[in-house]
């Protein structure tokens, strides 16, 4: 496999280091590499197709586990019976 | 700040805690004990014990610190020695088998599915949900402290007593079993995974 330079847009369609490349945006996705991370990220976008799609599957995966994943109910007693417990064990 | 360890509470600090630092986390320690039981009835035994043994052994939480992942941790431990044993759906991997087999700091981040970002901002609650509680116990459990709850990397090896390299590789892979899941669904629902769309 040679180098790609066939771009859609301006990015190239293959990636140099898929495995470097993927482990950093993930670690940007996960909020591990602060503000240093940003620099880095917008050069990747821009440039790397693989990248640019892994990122925006990797931070849509993340959206909907945060937004949309279904909440249970926490029963109401729960909380007075955890105090009353707590009071008893005094 | 390590003096502080070692000092006693007096009743009434050890009160505005629990009420002011343990108890506001009700709501997330109940999700979590019932995401990782399926069961209504064993989640509250989980919650109630965990607070139980947070109020017992107060002494060694550390104020200023951070009590929700204080209070994961001493539920994800309680799980791991009584729920697990006893539950009703045993997981299907063993910590054990986790540890011995997936535990490589190495892992191959290659680009596996063919997934689209747009099909999975399609899908339903429940479809997120059900793909998530698919998922063997010790990688769904990742995916619910950094992505349902916000822990940060650090703070996971804390509660789940790996190191931080662990805590990557194990969140990749547990995300790349979540995306097989997605994909199954996406296809099974006549979503497009492929490359049909005109750009």
């Amino acid at each position: 496999m040679e180098i790609n330079d066939q771009a859609s847009g301006e990015r190239k369609l293959q990636c140099d280091d898929v495995s470097k490349c993927f482990q950093l945006l993930e670690s940007i996705l996960d909020g591990e590499l602060g503000d240093s991370g940003k620099e880095v990220l917008k050069d990747k976008l821009a440039k790397c197709q693989p990248c640019f799609e892994h990122f925006h599957l990797e931070q849509a995966i993340r959206d909907v586990l945060k937004t949309k994943c279904t909440k249970q109910p926490v029963p109401t007693e729960l909380a007075d019976s955890i105090r009353q417990m707590i009071q008893e064990s005094k | 700040m390590s003096e502080v360890q070692r000092r006693k509470y007096s009743q009434e600090e050890k009160t505005a805690i629990f009420d002011g630092e343990f108890m506001p986390h009700i709501d997330s320690m109940y999700n979590f004990a019932f995401r990782l039981t399926f069961d209504e009835d064993d989640a509250k035994d989980l919650v109630q014990d965990t607070y139980m043994k947070a109020f017992r052994f107060i002494n060694s939480f550390e104020q200023g610190t951070n009590a929700k992942a204080w209070l994961f941790r001493i539920l994800k431990n309680s799980f791991i020695n009584e729920y697990r044993k006893k539950s009703k759906q045993p997981a299907k991997v063993d910590y054990q088998e986790v540890e011995t087999f997936y535990n490589s700091d190495d892992v191959d981040y290659q680009s596996t599915t063919d997934l689209r970002a747009e099909s999975v901002k399609d899908m339903l609650g429940d479809e997120i949900s059900n793909a998530l509680n698919a998922l063997a116990v010790d990688f769904r459990t990742v995916i619910i402290l950094a992505d349902l709850e916000g822990f940060t990397y650090e703070e996971m090896a804390k509660i789940l007593d790996i190191p931080i390299g662990t805590v990557r590789s194990r969140l990749h892979r547990a995300r790349n079993l979540l995306k097989d899941q997605l994909k199954e669904y996406a296809q099974s629902m006549g979503y497009n995974t492929d490359e049909e769309e005109e750009d």
